[in-house]
């Protein structure tokens, strides 16, 4: 911090530090600290920094010095009025002779003059120890040469004493301090003091007019910077307990942000991204996966049946399998028109149907997370188009148990709690499974629907028979909603900027 | 799935025992079934669709006894045929009927309302709402058998809750079953259930006579499914039979011959049951653990089958009215049904013997939503469904309509994600001056016809300051960002200001359109903003970046 200016510098202080400075030139001799703050009309305190920065700049000397404020106690004064108690004593003897006085009687007429019995017996101490009085054989004598000295003494005290009427400061120690505060003549205060002076470097930059108040700036600028000046001039304070905005955070859609989250964990364990259309014939969306055509999911009431101009290729062959299959196990009257009807698809079983279809046997696993629809009217639990998250696990080995595992590692994942397992139904599976998580509010919720494709379903898409599938559909909107503290299932879908502001970030993106 | 509503005092009275809270919440778990209401004197429950047997309080009651072990699952005896039921004269096109009789049954009211219960939910759940199949029960004691189902012109009887007699026409026009299911019989070939005396039973599907209705009286029941699928119909009937069944204790179920016709059958119910063989090892293979015998045949026995042990299978016989069980797969769910699924050992999911990976085109998208955010935008979120109107303002009919819309928004799917964005514009309009938004996601466009997915990313720039330069800096950030050469070429599209509007070509192949909207549209949604907007296929421009050639 501290620089040593150069004789030939320009030196520009900040306003404060230059009044100051100035203040102590002018007054030609070094000043308190105090003295100083009053003549500037501040605190002592506060401006104490200020000569610590012009004092690491050289310009400005400290010394701390004590000094002693002596002011008169009673005593003290009563001493000075009356005469030391000594001197009465001794004019008490002068009165008596001066020689040889029974000490008895000097004692009583002690007592008389006014003396106190504990004046009396210090100053016959004092005395004798000065040697000025002589006890002998129980009389009491005077040194009359002794005295003489006595008596110049006390006159030099007395002279010091009408000096500290009203109290005097002394620079050092005087040599009647011991005595006088001993007989508590006096009390004795130690002052500390800061003595400021300028720096005679200070003087002579003062002398030839390079002593500069610098300018207050409230921001550095390139400027400043470039042409140096920013080492002279003074950056405002900034006021902390101004609030400031906020910028405009323009930022990817939470929900979405979300969804890629969930992505990013079935990636993690293994699963392959899969995609189908959104519009299916009825033998992907229900025949495929062994809903009989009399099924109630397949009523108007619960799916959208599409209209297509022109005519969606189909293989023959899988409509063959598929139709033998309804024929033979369900036993009913299977109609091609009605399988034929393209629908908009109401869950992405289908996308896994067409994956299984497509990759045949092997060991892998695949999930979708896309959108499917139904007929249901927008309300705080319900919407006609929601995202579905997918998945399967194909392997000779996957088992049922895999699957309820493959739950709870999910629910972990996305830090959901414990997993309650039902049984349940679903047209495709068997054994089927709703797992339920516990909502704070809510309570027990179902949100993982899965099984084990039929073997119906698999011989349907040609699946070798030492396959097996375990597969899920999960309603991830509910599961969005409890990550993003949502209690209505429109809000993930809003596009009201404001609403999509006011968005939490999801706890598990930051865990 | 259907509601159904059982009487807790009936209820037990079928079961044989007093039940807990505990013994219901169970054993309803274990029947999928979910509690809607669990009072002290009622049930209300949601049943699964696999499980017609439980749509009534009977069959309820049944499964209930054998899960708390209080009866044992036994074979059904079926006594011979005494009476035929005639379907050489019935309608070509609902042309199938089977009867049952069940003797010797006791019923008060609420065993009444039980099994039209029964018949409701069988006919939502399984009969296409009757279509399919039809059920009819009778006072058997009000009927003299045999039992006729033929096709009349017209006939008249007193139909179920009328007190005179009206023709099968007026039936038709004048009650509400009559309205609700017309449709499903034709005019001049009516199908109507009589008996030996040319009493009539009842006009299937439409309504039953009021003369031999089932009551509280009624000791003897007969019991009809007539309809278009005989195997279905059977099915229905056994679970209609089996639930009968249950009420009384010396009940004797009759089988009924079926002359004529060309059905599948010649006697119904079919009660057999079939056999299937689980092996023991499936188990392990399917589940993933392991039971011993013992417990796998108590478990059976529990679950209302009846089953023998042999050394490395199980001989399953399975209830006729288990009418969901196909085969193996189905018992061996029951079985991690008894065994109770909080029981299963859980570990982790097996270790993936492959990679994952995101799809190519969300990763893609990702990086596009990267960009946008990048340049300022913010990403908005629309559906797929729209209002039909709307599109109609962009693209001339080309999309995909709904046959069967529920709400006029959303009665097609866009083809486009421009119109979705202009949504977004309206319900921000009010509080922002100016607004800049983006969103990548799926449209469905039709190719000669067919419907094609295509991904897209659009955005939408509303306010004074913009003009179409802003939307073509975009496509061009865009598209140098991404490392292809970008070109603009006047175009003329649909809803969009001619001459302000321009294809966008990355590589020299067109990828999608910026302009400006035209007022006269936005007008009527009520923006009275300057709007530019523009979109990019995903799918074309990752592939034109891949340097595939066009399409």
């Amino acid at each position: 911090m501290a620089r040593t200016i150069r004789l030939t510098e320009e030196v520009f202080l900040h306003p404060r530090q230059y009044e100051l400075l100035t203040a102590l030139i002018k007054a030609g001799k070094p000043l308190d600290a105090r003295t100083l703050s009053s003549i500037l009309g501040k605190k002592q305190e506060d401006i104490m920094r200020d000569v610590e920065e012009l004092g690491s700049k050289g310009l400005v000397q400290t010394r701390r010095v004590i000094k002693y404020k002596v002011v008169l106690t009673d005593y003290g004064r009563k001493y000075l009025e009356e005469g030391f108690p000594e001197e009465k004593l001794i004019r008490v003897i002068q009165s008596l002779g001066g020689q040889a006085i029974p000490i008895r009687e000097l004692s009583a007429r002690a007592k008389e003059a006014g003396l106190g019995r504990e004046e009396y017996s210090a100053s016959i101490g004092r005395l004798k120890k000065g040697g000025v009085l002589l006890i002998k054989g129980g009389e009491v004598s005077l040194n009359t040469r002794l005295l003489e000295e006595l008596v110049k003494e006390l006159g030099k005290y007395r002279k010091v004493l009408q000096e500290l009427e009203g109290g005097v400061v002394f620079n050092e120690p005087q040599w009647w301090f011991r005595e006088f505060r001993h007989r508590k003549l006096i009390s004795v205060e130690e002052v500390k003091e800061i003595l400021l002076e300028p720096t005679p470097l200070a003087r002579r930059l003062f002398r030839e007019g390079k002593i500069h108040e610098a300018e207050i700036v409230s921001r550095l600028t390139t400027d400043l910077i470039e042409s140096g000046k920013w080492r002279y001039v003074k950056l405002k304070s900034f006021d902390l307990s101004i609030d400031v905005p906020v910028r405009q955070l323009r930022k990817k859609h939470p929900y979405i942000r979300f969804l890629d989250r969930v992505r990013e964990i079935l990636v993690g364990m293994g699963f392959q991204e899969m995609k189908g259309p959104h519009i299916e014939l009825s033998l992907w969306n229900f025949d495929v996966l062994f809903v009989p055509q009399y099924h109630p999911s397949r009523r108007s009431s619960d799916v959208y049946f599409a209209k297509v101009p022109g005519k969606v290729h189909v293989d023959l062959n899988l409509l063959k399998r598929v139709k033998e299959i309804h024929t033979s196990v369900l036993k009913y009257t299977w109609s091609e028109e009605e399988a034929l009807k393209p629908v908009l698809r109401t869950h992405t079983t289908p996308v896994s149907m067409r994956t299984i279809v497509n990759r045949g046997g092997g060991e892998y696993r695949a999930f979708s997370l896309d959108r499917v629809f139904r007929p249901d009217t927008p309300d705080p639990t319900h919407l006609m188009e929601f995202h579905q998250l997918e998945g399967i696990i194909v392997s000779k080995n996957v088992t049922f148990r895999d699957l309820l595992s493959f739950f709870k590692d999910l629910a972990d994942a996305l830090d959901l709690g414990e997993v309650r397992f039902r049984p349940a139904y679903f047209p495709f599976t068997e054994p089927s499974v709703e797992g339920y998580i516990k909502h704070p509010e809510l309570g027990w919720i179902e949100v993982f629907p899965g099984g084990m494709f039929r073997p119906e379903v698999l011989r349907g898409v040609g699946l070798p028979d030492e396959y097996q599938v375990a597969a899920w559909g999960i309603g991830i909107d509910r599961i969005a909603m409890m990550v993003l503290g949502i209690s209505d299932i429109r809000e993930l879908y809003t596009n009201d900027l404001e609403v999509i502001e006011r968005m939490p970030v999801a706890k598990e993106v930051i865990k | 799935m259907p509601m159904v509503e059982v009487s807790l005092p009936d209820l037990e009275r079928l079961v044989g025992i007093k039940l807990s809270e505990k013994d219901i919440v169970n054993s309803l778990e274990m029947m999928k079934g979910e509690i809607e209401e669990l009072t002290e004197d009622a049930l209300v429950f949601e049943a699964s669709h696999d499980r017609p047997d439980l749509f009534s309080a009977e069959g309820l009651g049944r499964a209930i006894s054998y899960i708390m072990e209080v009866r044992k699952p036994r074979k059904y005896r079926v006594a011979p045929p005494t009476t035929f039921l005639d379907i050489s004269r019935a309608p070509k096109y609902r042309p199938y009927a089977y009867l049952a009789i069940v003797r010797n049954v006791e019923l008060d009211d609420e065993g009444v309302k039980q099994l039209f219960q029964l018949q409701e939910k069988l006919h939502s759940a399984y009969c296409g709402d009757r279509s399919l199949v039809s059920i009819g029960l009778y006072d058997l004691d009000k009927i003299v058998p045999p039992i006729r189902y033929l096709e009349v012109e017209e006939s008249t009887f007193i139909p179920l809750g009328e007190s005179k007699e009206m023709t099968l026409k007026e039936i038709l026009e004048h009650t509400d079953k009559g309205f609700r299911y017309k449709h499903l019989v034709k005019e001049g070939g009516y199908p109507l259930l009589t008996d030996s005396r040319g009493e009539v039973l009842s006009f299937p599907p439409i309504i039953n006579s009021e003369m031999n209705k089932v009551t509280e009286e009624t000791r003897n029941i007969l019991i009809d499914v007539t309809g278009t699928e005989p195997n279905l119909m059977m099915k229905v009937l056994n679970v209609v039979t089996t639930s009968v069944a249950e009420r009384g204790n010396n009940v004797i179920i009759e089988a009924v011959e079926i002359r004529g016709g060309e059905a599948p059958h010649n006697v119904a119910p079919d009660l057999e049951g079939e056999e299937v063989s689980v092996a023991h090892d499936s188990i392990q293979k399917l589940l993933g653990y392991s039971l011993n015998r013992v417990s796998v045949q108590n478990i059976l026995q529990k679950m209302g089958y009846v089953a023998r042990v042999e050394d490395d299978f199980y001989e399953v016989w399975i209830p006729p009215y288990r009418i969901d069980v196909h085969g193996e797969v189905d018992v061996v769910e029951d079985i991690a049904i008894g065994y109770g699924y909080s029981n299963i050992p859980l570990s982790r999911t097996p270790p993936s013997p492959t990679l994952g990976f995101n799809h190519p085109i969300e990763r893609f998208s990702s990086l596009l939503r990267d960009f946008m955010v990048g340049m300022g935008l913010q990403e908005v979120l629309n559906f797929m469904l729209i209002d039909e109107d709307v599109l109609n303002m962009f693209s001339g009919g080309k999309h995909v309509k709904l046959v069967n819309p529920k709400m006029k928004q959303y009665s097609a799917l866009r083809n486009s994600i421009i119109p979705s964005l202009l949504i977004s514009a309206v319900i921000n309009y009010e509080k922002v001056s100016t607004l800049e938004i983006f969103e990548v996601g799926d449209v469905v466009q039709l190719d000669n016809g067919v419907p094609t997915t295509e991904r897209m990313v659009g955005f939408l720039l509303m306010g004074d300051k913009y003009t179409l330069t802003d939307g073509l800096v975009i496509a061009k950030t865009l598209t140098q960002a991404l490392g292809g050469t970008y070109r603009a070429e006047g175009a003329e599209i649909p809803g969009f200001i001619k001459g302000r509007t321009a294809k966008i070509y990355v590589n020299d192949i067109a990828v999608g359109h910026v302009g400006e909207l035209d007022p006269a549209l936005t007008t009527e949604l009520g923006v009275m903003k300057p709007v530019i907007a523009g979109e990019i296929s995903l799918n074309l421009l990752r592939k034109v970046l891949l340097g595939f050639s066009s399409q």
